[in-house]
């Protein structure tokens, strides 16, 4: 593409400068990991293997004078640190969220592209727009304020007598607060990010297509069957994983909706759990307390744990995506 | 196959997508009447140009200080993020650097806004000795904000046409005018909707501030650093939990003026938008 | 209009313009502090309410000093009182030995007295004040009794018709002070259950027994809103709240004190558990209020601390801490502040342990 020989000047200076701030995003990112991996290696060092697979937390007795000692680091008598149940309560919020979303954001998407006319679109576009925006303290205050009882008196019981079959579905409804509630939320924060993406994939399918389909007799959903949703399988699936990296952080909303459980697993669907993100969040003040400051590198370990879960669902992502990507390419 | 079951078939689907459109309506309306209704007490002139005294007074302090942090991050987080987009769809979209940075952002993106925030409160709050101030909290918004304009950008950019590029750069343009006269300008309005993006996002964020920014209940002065700021997710985050009627209620009249300011960026995003279609 | 990039540009410019310009006067500001003198607090969401009260009736009679509460939670007013971050750190409870050992300098200052009342939301009995001792409360937070017409519950409220509702315990999500002073309660009332190896113990975490029908809530605004939500709930909550909690018509309970008798939180009761314990409380005044022995006197108050460096970054800033403080425990402990939250003003004789304490930050 480059025109062979001497590069201007200019647009050398332009590379490199550019070359170096996208770089620069790199060392952002190598910079917190290394950061959490400086603060919690105490942590990972006290705790071992057993920091993923225990189910107790417990930051110890700091009024007591005695110290535990492992593998030559000190925290407080009696402290334990397992976040299964925070693992287990943040991949099942986000993947209720995403079976959620998902039907959510496509049939918001197909609605705006090719239902609704325009101007009617364009409003819906602009209502999802717009509570994609909303502060996740917002979202929460109505997720305390209306979904809980909601889920509490009406929702849960009727689930549970429609679908009280699924083991998942059955045992005590409870507050309302917990695993549903945390779903239900996440699913709100997440439908927009996603819709508003396969809005924009749809869009890009090739009018010719689409109008070739309708002409050969197809009714609309089958023209969608057959050429918007192939054509856009790749940019959908890539933005329900945004959706999924956004779910897996979201801290605010989930805290405030999800009744922060620890030192048990969620055993249905209507369980009070606690996720990574919320538990850095409602426990980083009471770790502060702590003299050896074990419990704040535990909490920075549960970062490292969440910062490394979101590479790992970004890597296939991305690898699947852009081979996606190149089949979409050549095919144009 | 019968033509009148794929006629129904066809009725169904349009009604099940309407559906999903009516059911995202129940959240957005929900939140609207919740904040609207419990902030109706607190509207008056006074939230405006008053600030927050003790457990009631204004907002001023706080509508300042989230233009000024916010403001102060993006300002960080354009340029940079711009910058990164077009290495990374411009320059050297092809290269494993590319690819890493794409990654690198995406990851970025997923970081707990929590795990920033204390990011920030180790390294610049206590490690450069800042502490609760303007320039930590902007910096751990567009911490936030970067990967969203770096994403946009790089998506504007792969949208302009090939053949846009190569003519300019047939007439003998540099790469550099190439890109900042054509291919940016004509990306702009994916750029700045990146931008609104990563600005939207910054006005809802609480947990990366609280550990940076802090919190004042002074007006803003303009020392970037050693000056506690505020902004109004804290006054909804902590004033909903105060034993005070009139602490409550402006917690909801934060949450309501946090709305309008996003709804304002929204419009603000869509006329950008608009327009750049219709100059075309 | 069209949009251009030369625009762009422009805004671009004037933007870094006006960055640059924030920042130059950002740095001439930063030397030439002749302003007035800024203090940071923050700390306990208890306190800070108390705070908000006393902060604009203390900066009306004192121009040159301007103060800024944050409600963070103790465990932050603690942390960072200790680094410097603020000068003033709020915290319900004191700062255990080993913490002490890890921030020698650092003060526990009483502010003023407060109490924590458990509230419940049983249709027909929340004017009642029902009778709870410890023992019965450590067997609902661990599960063994969920209803509120366990024979238990009964037995400590003869004559009262209690409903076959379910209970539903409701504890604190964050860290907080409020979860310190309950569970210590517990522990020392209900030592069997509660403490122990294999008990729950005390903190301002701990690990709550699973109870499949127990929930949690941020906040003690949060904690009342539950309370609210949840018919058959039980919860700890700090007296600020109370007066609100009692408009929302949820009602609070007797507790036993060690002397056996069941006391509801007063002003009376509480100060009559204060006085009693006036002579433990230590020179550095770091001590438990919980579970006194005296006749009449509710078990469940503790001092409200300000915590704070000795060694103050500047003499001016430390002269300024030791004012507000000064303050706070004279006309600040007048009941015309602490009445609005509930608290109640410090014994004389722990004025003046306090007050000998602020002496001590230079």
């Amino acid at each position: 593409m480059a025109t062979p020989g001497k590069v201007p000047i200019l647009d050398r200076a332009m590379r490199v400068a550019t070359g170096i701030v996208a770089g620069g995003a790199l060392v952002a990112m190598l910079a917190i990991f290394v950061f959490l991996l400086r603060d919690s290696w105490p942590s990972i060092q006290y705790n071992g293997g057993h920091f993923l697979t225990g189910i107790t937390w417990n930051i110890g007795n700091l009024y007591g004078n005695s110290m535990s000692s492992h593998n030559g680091v000190q925290a407080p008598a009696g402290a334990t640190y397992g976040i299964l149940p925070f693992i287990l309560g943040t991949l099942l919020s986000s993947l209720i969220a995403v079976v959620l979303a998902v039907p959510l954001a496509v049939g918001i998407g197909l609605l705006l592209v090719e239902y609704l006319p325009r101007r009617l679109g364009d409003s819906l576009s602009f209502i999802v727009e717009m509570l994609a925006g909303i502060p996740s303290v917002v979202i929460g205050l109505w997720g305390l304020a209306v979904l809980i009882p909601w889920i509490g008196r009406d929702f849960g019981p009727w689930l549970q007598a429609v679908l009280g079959f699924i083991p998942i579905f059955r045992g005590p409804v409870g507050s309302g607060q917990g695993l549903l509630a945390s779903g239900l939320v996440l699913a709100v924060m997440i439908t927009p990010i996603i819709a508003a993406t396969t809005r924009d994939v749809l869009r890009q399918t090739p009018r010719e297509t689409k109008e070739g389909a309708l002409g050969l007799g197809l009714t609309r959903w089958e023209m969608i069957r057959a050429v918007s949703l192939p054509w856009s399988a790749s940019g959908i699936f890539g933005a329900v994983i945004l959706g999924l990296g956004r779910a897996l952080g979201e801290t605010m909303a989930v805290l405030m909706v999800s009744g922060s459980a620890v030192n048990y697993l969620p055993q249905n669907i209507f369980s009070p759990i606690g996720t990574m993100a919320a538990t850095i969040v409602s426990q980083l003040d009471s770790a502060m307390t702590d003299p050896t400051g074990m419990a704040v590198h535990a909490l920075a370990e549960i970062a490292l744990v969440l910062f490394v879960m979101s590479v790992v669902v970004n890597v296939p992502a991305r690898i699947l995506l852009s081979s996606a990507v190149r089949r979409g390419g050549d095919a144009q | 196959m019968n033509v009148t079951w794929r006629r129904v078939k066809d009725r169904i689907m349009l009604a099940l997508a309407a559906l999903m459109g009516i059911i995202i309506l129940v959240p957005v309306v929900g939140m609207l009447w919740l904040v609207v209704s419990h902030a109706l007490p607190a509207l008056s002139f006074g939230l405006f140009t008053q600030v927050t005294v003790g457990t009631g007074g204004g907002l001023a302090n706080a509508i300042v200080g989230t233009f000024y942090v916010v403001g102060l991050g993006i300002l960080i987080a354009a340029p940079l993020g711009i910058m990164a987009g077009v290495y990374v769809g411009e320059v050297n979209p092809g290269s494993s650097i590319a690819q890493f940075v794409r990654f690198t952002t995406d990851v970025l993106a997923g970081v707990p806004s929590i795990v920033i925030g204390y990011f920030g409160y180790v390294t610049l709050v206590l490690g450069l000795g800042w502490g609760f101030s303007t320039l930590a909290g902007a910096i751990a918004l567009a911490l936030i904000g970067i990967p969203y304009v770096v994403r946009s950008t790089e998506t504007a950019l792969s949208k302009v046409p090939r053949g846009m590029r190569e003519a300019s750069l047939a007439l003998g343009a540099s790469q550099t005018t190439t890109i900042w006269r054509v291919t940016l300008r004509e990306a702009l309005p994916g750029v700045v909707t990146g931008v609104l993006l990563a600005l939207s996002i910054a006005i809802g964020e609480t947990a990366p501030l609280l550990y940076t920014a802090g919190w004042s209940n002074y007006m803003p002065n303009l020392r970037l650093t050693h000056a506690p700021i505020g902004y109004l997710t804290y006054v909804v985050w902590t004033f909903i939990n105060e034993p005070f009627a009139s602490a409550n209620s402006l917690a909801y009249a934060a949450g309501l003026l946090l709305l309008i300011l996003i709804v304002i960026v929204n419009v603000a995003a869509r006329r950008i938008v608009a327009r750049s279609r219709m100059g075309r | 209009m069209k949009l251009s990039w030369r625009n762009g540009g422009i805004v671009a410019a004037l933007a870094s313009a006006l960055l640059l310009t924030v920042a130059g006067c950002g740095s001439t500001t930063a030397q030439g502090s002749q302003g007035p003198i800024a203090l940071q607090e923050t700390g306990s969401t208890l306190l800070y309410p108390l705070f908000q009260i006393w902060v604009p009736a203390y900066t009306k009679d004192h121009s040159g000093v301007k103060i800024t509460p944050q409600g963070t939670g103790s465990g932050t007013g603690i942390a960072d009182a200790a680094n410097g971050t603020v000068q003033i750190g709020a915290s319900d409870a004191y700062m255990a030995t080993a913490q002490m050992s890890a921030d020698p300098g650092m003060l526990n200052i009483p502010l003023a007295i407060s109490a924590q009342q458990i509230m419940y939301n049983v249709p027909g009995l929340n004017q009642t004040h029902l009778h709870l001792s410890g023992q019965v409360l450590a067997n609902i937070y661990t599960g063994k009794i969920a209803m509120w017409n366990d024979p238990a519950i009964s037995a400590l409220n003869p004559g009262v018709q209690l409903p076959a509702l379910k209970i539903v315990p409701i504890h604190r999500a964050d860290g907080s002070g409020d979860t310190f002073l309950f569970s210590q309660y517990l522990s020392f009332s209900a030592p069997s259950i509660w403490a122990g190896s294999k008990g729950p113990g005390y903190g301002t975490t701990i690990s709550w027994p699973s109870v499949p029908a127990s929930i949690s809530a941020t906040g003690n605004g949060g904690m009342v809103e539950a309370l609210q939500q949840n018919k058959g709930g039980i919860a700890y909550v700090g007296i600020s709240y109370l007066s609100q909690a009692v408009r929302y018509g949820l009602g609070y309970a007797a507790i036993e004190n060690k002397a056996g008798q069941f006391v509801l939180p007063t002003a009376q009761t509480i100060s009559t558990e204060a006085n009693s314990l006036v002579g433990q409380t230590p020179k550095d005044e770091r001590v438990s209020l919980i579970y006194g022995p005296a006749q009449g006197a509710y078990p469940i108050i503790n001092y409200e601390y300000a915590i704070v460096n000795a060694r103050q970054a500047s003499p001016a800033m430390a002269k300024a801490v030791r004012q507000f403080l000064s303050w706070a425990l004279t006309s600040g402990n007048k009941a015309t502040y602490l009445e609005q939250v509930h608290f109640l003003p410090l014994p004389p004789a722990i004025v003046k342990l306090s007050e000998a304490q602020i002496a001590k930050v230079q």
